[in-house]
């Protein structure tokens, strides 16, 4: 299923507001949380984190897998956490503001 | 910051993709899904994408702008190019010059690993930084772990066989490892060998420098293999050096010929002093320079030296000495580096002060333009420009600017040091060309004054409550009289100097004195052959003075010793200049002898001297220092005249120096009492009947004066170009601020006329506005000239750095120009028409 534009940034914050991640591990995250419905690509969730990097939101770091391969890490910055309030804020009038429409 | 984030991205760029690569290559392996291999590279380009491609496209939409923008006001982007051009030229060909003097080391191979090696006596009073013998030399090649080959080198005269009179070429003597410690790849041909290095037998090979193939020999590339006469002995030319090689040298001299060691003993057949130079070892001093092993510090390198001088030298029976080791750059030596830095300090500080000036000047023309274009920006405002955008494209403006600028720098710097060398000498082995570190001075400095132009007007234009007076206009006109102030108070200091240095007198006749020059032909005439000549000639001396000297007055060259006077202890010798004369040396030049006796034919034989009243004064002050005995180089001599002070060694200032009785070991000058061509030439045929093949070249001794005063007058040609620049600048900037006041005030004073203004009010209150930014420019202006003034201390010549003229002067040229800058706003002020005034806007 196609997010809606925009979304994805906020649900990768949101994902790493629970503690670092590698990417695949955001993608499986996603996955299993919302039951299948999103699967998460590599061309879309990379250009997605990098995105993160350069605003300052997220920041990564390499560390052991669980399976002990080298992976990328991803945390929340402080900032990152602000813009994941604005974030959320402004999809949640978004969202209520469709709902009214479509009522 | 996201910026410094976007840079830190972009200068590991290749790490980064690398690490992106790795980390989907992860993702993949993990998901274990095939389908995702297609994706990959896509996946790649458009996550790399986010860092760049957004930006650069907001780059290129500014830069396009900013271009269609300069392009509307050609006048003003004209203005700004050739006032920044200007400046930035000026400092990045001082910093050309720099490079090449201080900075760009040997182009050889893995340059930072070679160094020039000096060593210093400490038992001596001066620090002196001298170089070792090529015994020594020899033994730190083959004993030092530090150094992967030590290697020696001298400059000699010398004459191909095509060379006229008084133009030599310059021979380096080189050991047998130099270019091996060196190390590039010849252009032709090879290097000088270590087994032609070899005292007991001399090999005449000859390695040629580039400049001097291409110039002397049109690039001939048959020339390895064939002889060249050199000082009439034939040498076989085994190899060219490389384009940007211009030479091993301290000091940077010319070096058009390269010989191994041993080949002065085939120039130089008879004399002593090759022999003793190949294989005395307290023979001093060559100039040297080393490799160091990969890994070994420059300390560690100096302190193995100071070892091996002790264990070389305790085997000699004297005392050790100590090592510094300098980068390879041409005048890199720890001796002149205090006095290089001070000219080069005092040069820089004018060349920044140039660039402020040429920036306080276009960021007023860029003010003036904001508040011209403030509808525009406030539309861009009202459609949601933020303000950070706004000033970014501005400054994008000024970035263009300062680029063109700075290309137009370049362009300068890359003639005019040349130029300007040429005029004070040969710019020798200079490597002059500008090569990445001054592309990169060059473009730092176009960032620092776009920023320091730029800034300022940019946040002034795009403030939220945009004020009807403009105090930042003012404020960088205060600043450009300010700095016009203290350059031209530097150019006239300078030309005030000048001036005394041409009225001085020298204190020894100059008019009506003639010097000859000789060359004798080297391989016949040794110390003895050179002695018995003059002693012939001054025997068939033609009627009429003259006199015989090592060297010239004014010749840019002097000669000091040891000197200590009798009985006094041997740690308190200083060291004296001394001057090789015969007798009628003072007669010719006027210098009376003002106690004792001149020298005359009886003291052939006795060791005495001449002093000059100033030694006198130094160490007998009062007494009659005639009949006293002194010591030098371990003689004792006998004091038997004073002679007056003159400026024979130095304009400026009076040297203590004695005079050593003439005794023909060296080759003299001859000084003529007269400029009669006539005269001249009868010493000519003296000479000619003594020996045919002696050459001589007559000057007069005016020229040497002419040549002492290029440096000099050099400077203060520079210092009134800076001068003569910040005048206009400063003049077009007060002009541009009363144009602006008068079309700004236009309707008040056209009300003011309506009401009965008399033009002498009107023009008052024009000139109202910028006066009080001028005076307190000039106020400013004089307040750091008075202490900034003492920077110039030691290039000026007779004028204090608080010379009163020069800063009457400089207020008064400021003033008049400041006057003639807003006659014409304020003429255009007196004729407005109050009807037109009211019913402009």
């Amino acid at each position: 299923m196609e997010l809606l534009p925009g979304t994805l940034d906020l649900l990768i914050l949101k994902t790493l507001r629970g503690g670092a991640k590698h990417g695949y591990g955001i993608a499986q995250h996603l996955k299993v949380v919302s039951e299948d419905v999103l699967d998460v690509g590599e061309s879309s969730l990379y250009p997605a984190l990098q995105r993160l990097l350069l605003n300052g939101w997220v920041k990564a770091e390499w560390g052991a897998s669980e399976n002990n391969r080298r992976a990328r890490y991803y945390t929340l910055t402080a900032a990152g956490r602000k813009q994941l309030e604005r974030e959320r804020e402004d999809f949640e009038r978004m969202i209520g503001a469709i709902q009214k429409v479509l009522a | 910051m996201k910026i410094l984030r976007r840079l830190r991205y972009l200068l590991r760029q290749r790490q980064q993709e690398r690490e992106l690569a790795e980390e989907i290559e992860f993702h993949r392996r993990m998901s274990g899904d095939p389908r995702a291999m297609g994706n990959i590279t896509r996946a790649r380009e458009e996550a790399r994408a986010v860092w760049i491609w957004p930006w650069l496209q907001s780059v290129w939409q500014d830069a396009g702008y900013a271009i269609r923008n300069l392009r509307r006001q050609p006048g003003l982007a004209l203005l700004a190019l050739a006032a920044l051009g200007f400046a930035i030229g000026i400092n990045t060909s001082l910093f050309t010059v720099y490079n090449a003097v201080a900075i760009r080391p040997w182009p050889v191979k893995d340059p930072e690993r070679v160094v020039k090696i000096f060593s210093t006596d400490p038992r001596h009073e001066a620090r002196m930084f001298g170089g070792i013998g090529i015994a020594e030399s020899r033994y730190f090649a083959s004993q030092s772990r530090a150094f992967s080959g030590v290697a020696a080198t001298r400059q000699e005269p010398v004459h191909f066989g095509f060379e006229s009179f008084g133009t030599p070429s310059w021979a380096a003597f080189v050991s047998g490892n130099s270019f091996r410690v060196l190390g590039f790849r010849m252009h032709l041909g090879r290097g000088v060998l270590p087994e032609e290095d070899r005292a007991q037998s001399p090999e005449a090979v000859a390695v040629l420098s580039f400049a001097f193939w291409r110039d002397r020999f049109g690039s001939d590339l048959s020339l390895v293999g064939k002889q060249v006469h050199i000082d009439e002995v034939p040498f076989t030319v085994v190899g060219v050096t490389p384009e940007d090689f211009t030479g091993a040298s301290d000091g940077g001299g010319r070096q058009d010929v390269y010989l191994p060691y041993p080949a002065l003993l085939l120039l130089h057949p008879t004399e002593q002093w090759p022999r003793d130079l190949l294989t005395d070892a307290e023979y001093c001093c060559e100039f040297a320079f080393g490799r160091l092993v990969p890994g070994v510090s420059r300390s560690q390198a100096a302190a193995e030296l100071e070892v091996l001088d002790r264990q070389f030298r305790t085997s000699q029976g004297t005392g050790s000495r100590t090592f510094t080791l300098a980068d390879s750059a041409m005048f890199n030596n720890p001796g002149r580096k205090r006095q290089m830095a001070a000219a080069f300090t005092l040069m820089f500080t004018a060349g920044m002060l140039v660039v402020l000036l040429a920036c306080a000047n276009v960021g007023n023309l860029l003010v003036a333009r904001a508040s011209a274009r403030q509808k525009e920006i406030e539309i861009r405002r009202a459609i949601g420009a933020g303000r950070a955008r706004i000033v970014r494209q501005l400054m994008t403006e000024s970035l263009l600017l300062a680029l063109g600028a700075s290309a137009l720098g370049l362009a300068i710097a890359y003639k005019l040091p040349l130029v300007l060398l040429n005029r004070i000498g040969e710019p020798g082995a200079l490597r002059l060309a500008p090569d990445r570190v001054v592309l990169a001075y060059a473009t730092a400095l176009a960032v620092f004054a776009c920023f320091s132009f730029g800034l300022a007007p940019a946040l002034h234009a795009t403030r939220a409550v945009a004020s009807r007076r403009l105090p930042l206009r003012n404020l960088l006109l205060a600043a450009q009289v300010t700095l016009s102030v203290v350059l031209l108070m530097g150019a006239g200091l300078m030309l005030r100097s000048l001036a005394d240095l041409r009225n001085r007198d020298p204190g020894f006749a100059i008019e009506g004195v003639s010097t000859i020059a000789f060359e004798l032909p080297a391989r016949s005439y040794d110390g003895a052959h050179t002695q018995a000549f003059y002693r012939q000639l001054i025997g068939a001396a033609p009627g009429g003075h003259f006199g015989l000297t090592e060297r010239e007055p004014l010749g840019n060259s002097f000669a000091q010793t040891d000197f200590r006077p009798a009985r006094t202890p041997e740690t308190s010798r200083s060291l004296i200049d001394f001057q090789v004369v015969t007798g009628s040396y003072f007669d010719v030049l006027h210098i009376p002898i003002l106690a004792g006796r001149n020298f005359t034919l009886s003291d052939k034989g006795r060791n005495v001297v001449l002093i000059n009243e100033t030694l006198a004064r130094r160490f007998w002050n009062g007494q009659n220092p005639v009949d006293k005995t002194i010591v030098s180089r371990q003689i004792a001599r006998e004091i038997v005249g004073v002679v007056r002070d003159a400026h024979t060694t130095n304009l400026d200032q009076l040297e203590p120096i004695f005079y050593v009785p003439f005794t023909g070991f060296a080759i003299p000058k001859v000084l003529v009492a007269s400029n009669d061509s006539a005269t001249v030439e009868s010493i000519g045929i003296a000479v000619t009947r003594l020996e045919p093949r002696a050459r001589m070249q007559a000057a007069p001794l005016r020229n040497n004066l002419d040549r002492w005063l290029r440096g000099p007058r050099l400077g203060a040609q520079l210092a009134g170009a800076l001068g003569l620049f910040a005048l206009i600048l400063a003049t077009v900037g007060m002009a541009g601020v009363s144009a602006y006041a008068v079309q700004q005030r236009t309707r008040e004073i056209g009300i003011r006329m309506a009401l009965g203004a008399r033009p002498a009010q009107v023009v008052r209150l024009v000139l109202s506005g910028s006066s009080r930014a001028v005076v307190i420019g000039l106020v400013a202006g004089f307040a750091i000239a008075l202490p900034a003034s003492r920077l110039l201390r030691n290039v000026l010549y007779g004028v204090s750095p608080l010379d009163p003229v020069a800063y009457l002067s400089v207020a008064l040229i400021l003033a008049i120009a400041g006057l003639a800058a807003s006659y014409a706003p304020a003429r255009r002020a007196t004729r407005v028409d109050p009807l037109t005034a009211l019913r402009h806007e």
